[in-house]
């Protein structure tokens, strides 16, 4: 990866005091605890599961005979295919609710709260539920949707209904309001990001010009932030694609995703197909990032 | 500043529904971890509604339970190891990621945020297939180690990659014009000035290993960690206990994280202070 960049372009050169920074390849030193680190234990096993995903298993043993056999296998199932659609399904549903819920609230913390500590603080809020134990921001759900949780509990208790209504759990509505729940920060901090930079004046220009409040959004303020519109989804629909803890504890039978299957083929000792359906997670994840590795702004989402 | 869109009656009807959208948004996002909270001081053994009194009882639980106790210190034994590795590793990595001539710099900066970005799952099993099945490692405390630092590092990578951006490269020329060497340079210039983003890094590790669960989930093997053992509680169903465990948890994080917002900032004001006495 680094080494091969000894050669860099002229304009990277100019303006960069190099000759302080010792030999060429002393400036890379740096690299190499992490490059051991990654290339082992993050590279490697990603490699490996590929490798895994076209080898069979042949009584509980892994056998380095290639084959498409776990593919075929997967797709031959249509419980398999029905829940890879689920999954596609909830992770659009998913992102859309948490961006256009994220949208209207940073939009107003941008516009209508005065730039500074207040700012700062409100946006802080946010993001610190993310800081939690993800496992806890599910938990806690269970503990107001579930049929021994806090609105089912309160109905009883106050007569409205005497048995548990199951509705609020164990379907897609719950496992999208907790996905919605578990990336909303993810979506606020990368949408901030690039609200922020925004320059307000072009869009009291167009006001001034006769533009209603829509027009300058969808004409002047969208195409702008376009960017971080992309990186907030990007963002909030990779990991959601991967999920497992919150269709297994709020979602029951019809909420199954990918992530299920794989922990279930894992624990069933069928690695290969398990890697094969890790796999099509991990390839969609890839092309989602090439395609759009121009607009993401990866900085911006870490920087706050 | 921004007052032109007030004038209109339609723009503050705007305003009002946004703050109300706003305070919609607090109020989802932390009335779960409130309900949670309440519910662990809560009377009432279902470990929900109704509330019928407050106790401190969940508590004692939790402090009397020797499984707890063991997890608890499990936890704080992973949490340490991987927030050596992820400060070291990750610091060490920011230097050149942000310094050195390299022609696909934006490339391998993704590269080093891919931990975080790709779903835990498929870490976690992708590294219990190598752990297990090539290394032939019996999973243990160790295994869920390596798990967490893969996951840990890219976070203080980017914390103090952000430091070394800002940072203004004549102080290191003057100290060399000095006669600094680089050790010196190193030790006495900018160390100390990245010292606000290690000590966040610091924190930001150490809660992540705290709260971790699902690469731990696959490489911990028959340990507990704390959120693992609160996992293997919620199958039975809710219990205040595990309320009162989860709240203990809960403010552990919070308060990490508040530190490490507040460190670098008390830092910078303290050098400050120094600076102009």
């Amino acid at each position: 990866m680094p080494e091969s960049a000894t050669t860099a372009p002229a304009a990277e050169v100019r303006g960069r005091s190099r000759s302080r920074r010792g030999s060429s390849l002393a400036q890379y030193a740096g690299f190499l605890p992490a490059l051991v680190l990654f290339g082992v234990f993050f590279l490697l096993p990603l490699g490996l599961i590929v490798a895994y995903s076209f080898w069979e298993t042949v009584d509980y043993n892994v056998v380095h005979h290639w084959t498409l056999g776990n593919y075929r296998y997967f797709f031959s199932v249509p419980t398999y295919v029905t829940r890879t659609w689920v999954t596609l399904w909830v992770a659009i549903v998913a992102t859309a609710a948490t961006i256009g819920a994220a949208f209207p609230f940073v939009y107003w913390l941008v516009r209508y709260v005065r730039r500074g500590a207040l700012q700062r603080l409100l946006l802080v809020l946010v993001i610190l539920p993310f800081w939690t134990s993800y496992l806890l921001r599910v938990y806690s759900w269970l503990n107001i949707l579930g049929d021994q949780g806090a609105i089912n509990r309160f109905l009883q208790w106050t007569h409205i209904t005497h048995h548990p209504l199951t509705f609020f759990l164990y379907d897609r509505p719950a496992v999208i309001l907790v996905l919605v729940y578990l990336y909303f920060p993810f979506a606020v901090l990368t949408l901030y990001a690039s609200l922020e930079r925004f320059d307000w004046d072009q869009f009291k220009a167009a006001m001034d010009l006769g533009a209603t409040p829509r027009v300058a959004i969808t004409r002047i303020l969208l195409p702008q932030i376009r960017p971080g519109i992309t990186t907030a989804v990007i963002f909030v629909f990779i990991p959601i694609l991967g999920e497992y803890l919150a269709p297994q504890l709020v979602g029951g039978a019809r909420a199954v995703m990918i992530g299920n299957l794989i922990v279930n083929f894992f624990s069933g000792a069928q690695y290969t197909r398990g890697a094969a359906a890790a796999l099509l997670i991990a390839v969609l994840i890839v092309v989602l990032l090439v395609v759009f590795r121009r607009s993401l702004e990866v900085e911006d989402a870490y920087r706050a | 500043m921004r007052e032109f869109e007030v004038v209109s009656p339609r723009a503050r009807l705007m305003r009002i529904l946004l703050g109300g959208w706003a305070v919609f948004i607090y109020v989802f996002l932390f009335a779960p971890i409130v309900l949670l909270v309440l519910f662990s001081f809560n009377a009432n053994q279902y470990g929900t509604f109704p509330f019928t009194g407050w106790t401190g009882h969940w508590y004692g639980q939790v402090f009397s339970d020797y499984q707890i106790k063991d997890a608890l210190m499990t936890t704080l034994r992973i949490a340490f190891e991987v927030t050596l590795i992820a400060t070291v590793v990750g610091t060490a990595a920011a230097f050149p990621l942000v310094r050195a001539q390299l022609r696909f710099r934006s490339a391998i900066r993704i590269g080093m945020t891919l931990p975080i970005m790709i779903p835990g799952l498929l870490i976690g099993v992708s590294l219990l297939v190598l752990l297990t099945s090539v290394f032939h490692f019996t999973l243990s405390e160790q295994t869920a180690v390596i798990g967490q630092a893969v996951f840990c590092t890219p976070f203080v990578v980017l914390l103090v990659a952000a430091r070394l951006q800002g940072f203004d490269p004549s102080l290191e020329r003057a100290a060399s014009d000095l006669g600094a060497g680089t050790y010196r340079r190193l030790r006495y210039v900018v160390l100390p000035l990245l010292m606000p983003a290690i000590f966040a890094g610091v924190l930001f590790a150490f809660t992540l290993s705290l709260d971790e669960f699902i690469i731990t989930l696959f490489l911990i093997g028959a340990h507990n960690t704390l959120p693992i053992y609160i996992y293997t509680q919620v199958k039975f169903g809710i219990t205040p206990e595990v309320n009162a465990l989860a709240s203990l948890l809960l403010a552990a994080s919070l308060c990490l994280i508040a530190l490490a917002f507040l460190l670098p900032l008390a830092i910078r004001r303290a050098r400050r202070l120094v600076v102009r006495a």
